[in-house]
């Protein structure tokens, strides 16, 4: 190129305006494609307050033993909620998925599989208990693939540090990998403004893509403290795929709820093999941490954070999103009048 | 001196002929040019690569922070303003011999922002125009002097403008999260197209985290950094290598150690006077009425007039004698006023406001305060920005007026922007001079680098007697350093709530700013973090 025309200038600068206003359309294209979601006829209590505190239980919780309701006398076919306790996690999580009527119950063959753990941090490895057990989100996977799934994706967006650090860190890269499933990157721009018109405060809320799209998608939280909501369980973790979630915080126990309305795990697997009792969700101190070898499994989120709450020695009505979540017929609180089966394997 | 040598009409054509054969596209062909920008383009591909290897967990910190290391004009301003001998510093020896050995060779045959000076020939697209006058080369030298003078004084502030950290800041701040908006904004487009996911997601795998960022990172003004950059590069309107010739303190100092070159180009008797070699000169030193003889401080060995050269007199020839001052060398009266005018300059830093009260967020990268103050970012920081590359939130920003005149481009903590990842020391490993000691994770998760203060007024549970507790889920501290005060108030409606409220602990905090970055509050948070109380007093 001996001269740089005027000509070569223009055809330079129309390419490149070009290329920007292509970026914008394609960019534009998008805004208009909320997904649609089907309502839940519920009616919403208008006026939701939320539930008064009452003090933390300040130091030692009950023997989860104690609060549990006693396993009913005649098996039904298929138990609304499975704990199993006493063993390593990947016999805890099988266990609990054989007693619910196996996992090919909720993943069927070809589907498109998302387990969801938390993985809210890069500073700690899963003995501090502020992750989800990485064996049990190995197992999970690997189940998902032996029942037929066509793929099974790993996800969360961390508060602290990098997303590919915290998938690192937890440990949960290299089981989820071992076990050929994908752990995915939650992009920025992969978030979709989507309409959520059964919530009371969260009308709208941008949602990862996959997430709506997903067959199946299956939530493994880690049960611990958290100040405001007091415990992080299954209903707290979905927080992980939405975007801004600091803004949430004024009215938690209802934005929780409100999200649980639009996201519906077909599966929550409660991970307690080990629990965070203070300092969550970020812990860092082994002190706080209670080795409690369980897991709790239920194709009902607000039942089993009903069932994870007695682990903490609190009742479901300690905690406002699982009123306000029931109120909103998200699913059930009652536990004495649920089918739990409670299997102790090391007995 | 020689009188031009008188040569006959068609002598002159046939040799131009002769030479101008070697040039293509208007620049030189040969194979000396040839291989002259193979090491140039491949030195400039290993000084991005390493660029994108920076990053939390990308490369090994000692080779990412090679360049740095190597750049001997960093080094040495940094050994005399710290005076401090590092061992990996002694890389930029490297350079030093390079250039007594070969004169200013690395500014033709290695820096990076050179070659992409080389890449920008934009004084083609004007018509011919004489240079600016030789005097103005004296800019650089006077610029080596300033720097060193200042750093004598504990001032490191003008290496803003060493090419190495120039570029790298320009990369960092303003290049690479444009390219990230971009092709953030085109797969965004695409991601609409269902057809598109997998091989989108093929390309985002590859792409995230290896070249750009999985979440992204802002800068505030980038476009203030490429302006600096974009201005370099227009100089080259100009005149070829504007920058190279007469403003690059880098140029400038290895220039006067180019005096000393042992290897130096000189014309044989037996040239005609054709004045090719003048012309193609990148840095015009060759000298048509000094018999085309070059200034070693000046020539870039390019070795273009090697190849243009018609008549083969153009050697590069070995001499052991160093070469003498030039007109344009600073003389003592010049050197002598430089000296002044930094000591002047110097003296008003010392006498400006954040010398006696530093702005309150200046909040410096972990390690860097000693006794919480903030002197070593003065003594110590190369403002390279290394440390901006690397840190994983984006948390680190070049400073513009944040800490002062003195302290421009040097890293301070935006916690609005990004916080101090409680999982990372990157800083500190790859800081090429030890300006942020590298520290291993345990020891710099106790430094405390700011204090957080909770602006009751703003704060949702203090103010508005809502809960909130973003702050206190956040703080990464196994102990917490927000503590929760609960509490029975009349709420807005006039009813009583029981609420918490969030206290910091001066003694735990920290100050690494994520519950600043996660403050719900719009605007300005309502937890915000101060620099670190100062144990001695003054």
């Amino acid at each position: 190129m001996g001269k740089f025309t005027r000509r070569d200038f223009l055809k330079v600068a129309a390419a490149g305006a070009g290329a920007m206003t292509l970026g914008a359309i394609l960019d534009a294209c998008g805004q208009v494609l909320p997904t649609s979601l089907p309502s839940t006829d519920t009616p919403i209590p208008s006026n939701q307050q939320p539930a008064t505190l009452s003090p933390f239980p300040p130091d030692i919780i009950p023997p989860a033993t104690d609060t549990v309701p006693a396993p009913t006398d005649i098996p039904l076919p298929t138990p609304d909620l499975v704990v199993t306790r006493g063993g390593e996690p990947e016999a805890l999580v099988r266990r609990a998925l054989a007693a619910l009527g196996g996992i090919e119950k909720f993943v069927p063959s070809g589907a498109n599989v998302i387990v969801k753990p938390n993985i809210c941090l890069a500073y700690h490895t899963y003995e501090y208990a502020a992750t989800t057990n990485p064996w049990l989100v190995g197992t999970l996977v690997k189940m998902c693939y032996e029942a037929g799934a066509a793929s099974v994706k790993v996800m969360d967006n961390p508060f602290g540090g990098t997303q590919q650090k915290a998938y690192e860190i937890s440990g949960i890269k290299e089981q989820v990998e071992a076990a050929g499933g994908v752990m995915t990157n939650m992009l920025s721009y992969y978030y979709v403004p989507t309409q959520n018109p059964s919530a009371v405060v969260l009308k709208t809320v941008k949602v990862y893509d996959d997430i709506l799209k997903a067959d199946v998608l299956i939530n493994v939280p880690i049960a611990k403290q958290h100040s405001s909501s007091r415990l992080t369980l299954g209903m707290k973790n979905l927080m992980g795929v939405i975007q801004n979630r600091s803004a949430l915080h004024i009215n938690l126990g209802q934005c929780i709820a409100d999200l649980n309305a639009l996201i519906k795990p077909q599966l929550t697997v409660v991970d307690a093999v080990r629990i965070l009792t203070a300092n969550g969700p970020t812990g860092g101190n082994l002190t706080d941490v209670k080795k409690l070898d369980t897991v709790i499994a239920s194709p009902d989120v607000v039942a089993a954070d009903s069932y994870a709450a007695s682990l903490f020695g609190m009742k479901p009505e300690d905690l406002d999103y699982i009123v306000i979540g029931t109120a909103m017929g998200l699913g059930r609180s009652d536990l004495q009048n649920l089918n739990v089966q409670v299997i102790q394997l090391d007995a | 001196m020689r009188e031009i040598p008188r040569v006959k009409m068609e002598n002159q054509v046939t040799l131009l002929k002769r030479g101008k054969r070697k040039f293509r596209k208007g620049q030189v062909a040969g194979p000396w040019i040839l291989f002259r920008k193979t090491v140039q383009y491949l030195t400039l591909f290993i000084f991005i690569a390493l660029f994108v290897w920076s990053r939390q967990d990308g490369g090994q910190p000692n080779l990412i922070n090679i360049p740095m290391r190597m750049d001997p004009l960093l080094i040495l301003a940094h050994l005399v303003a710290s005076r401090t001998i590092l061992v990996g510093s002694t890389l930029a020896l490297i350079v030093l011999l390079l250039t007594v050995v070969f004169g200013r060779a690395w500014c033709g045959w290695l820096c990076p922002l050179g070659t992409i000076l080389d890449l920008f020939p934009l004084n083609r697209w004007r018509k011919k125009r004489p240079a600016p006058s030789d005097g103005w080369r004296r800019i650089k030298f006077d610029f080596v002097i300033v720097i060193f003078v200042a750093a004598l004084l504990g001032n490191l502030t003008l290496l803003f403008f060493d090419p190495l950290t120039l570029l790298l800041r320009t990369l960092t701040v303003s290049l690479w999260p444009a390219l990230d908006r971009i092709v953030t904004a085109v797969e965004a487009g695409l991601a609409h197209f269902p057809v598109l996911a997998g091989p989108l997601s093929t390309f985002d795998n590859w792409i995230r985290p290896t070249i750009l960022p999985i979440q992204p990172v802002y800068y505030r003004d980038g476009l203030l950094f490429l302006a600096v950059f974009l201005g370099v590069i227009l100089l080259n309107l100009l005149v070829a290598r504007f920058w190279c010739r007469y403003l690059c303190p880098l140029g400038g100092a290895l220039g006067w150690l180019g005096k000393l070159a042992i290897f130096r180009r000189k014309v044989g008797m037996e040239c005609k006077g054709c004045t090719l070699c003048t012309d193609i000169c990148p840095t015009g030193t060759i000298n048509p009425t000094k018999d085309y003889a070059s200034d070693p401080s000046e020539c870039t060995m390019c070795l273009d007039c090697l190849e243009v050269c018609p008549c083969g007199q153009t050697r590069f020839v070995t001499v052991f004698s160093p070469e003498k001052w030039t007109a344009y060398d600073p003389d003592a009266k010049e050197a002598l006023l430089a000296v002044g005018v930094t000591v002047a300059a110097i003296a008003l830093f010392k006498s400006s406001q954040p010398a006696m009260r530093q702005t309150p967020f200046l909040i410096r990268p972990p390690g860097v305060r000693e006794n919480n103050l903030d002197v070593v970012a003065f003594t110590k920081c190369t403002r390279c920005n290394e440390c901006i590359r690397v840190c994983p939130t984006g948390g680190l920003q070049p400073a513009v007026f944040d800490a002062g005149t003195a302290g421009l481009g040097s890293p301070i903590l935006v916690p609005r922007l990004g916080y101090c990842d409680y999982s990372c020391n990157a800083c500190g490993q790859v800081c090429p001079v030890q300006a942020i000691p590298p520290l291993g994770l345990a020891k710099k998760r106790e430094q405390v680098i700011g204090l957080a203060f909770i602006n009751e007024n703003r704060c949702i549970p203090w103010s508005d007697r809502r809960p909130c507790l973003v702050c206190e889920e956040m703080c990464p501290l196994p102990e917490k350093a927000i503590q929760l005060e609960k509490v029975e108030v009349w709420g807005p409606d006039g009813k009583s709530v029981t609420l918490q409220l969030p206290h910091v602990l001066r003694e735990v905090c920290i100050g690494c700013g994520i519950c600043e970055y996660k403050c719900p509050v719009s605007g300005e948070a309502a937890i915000q973090v101060y620099i670190p109380q100062v144990e001695v007093p003054f």
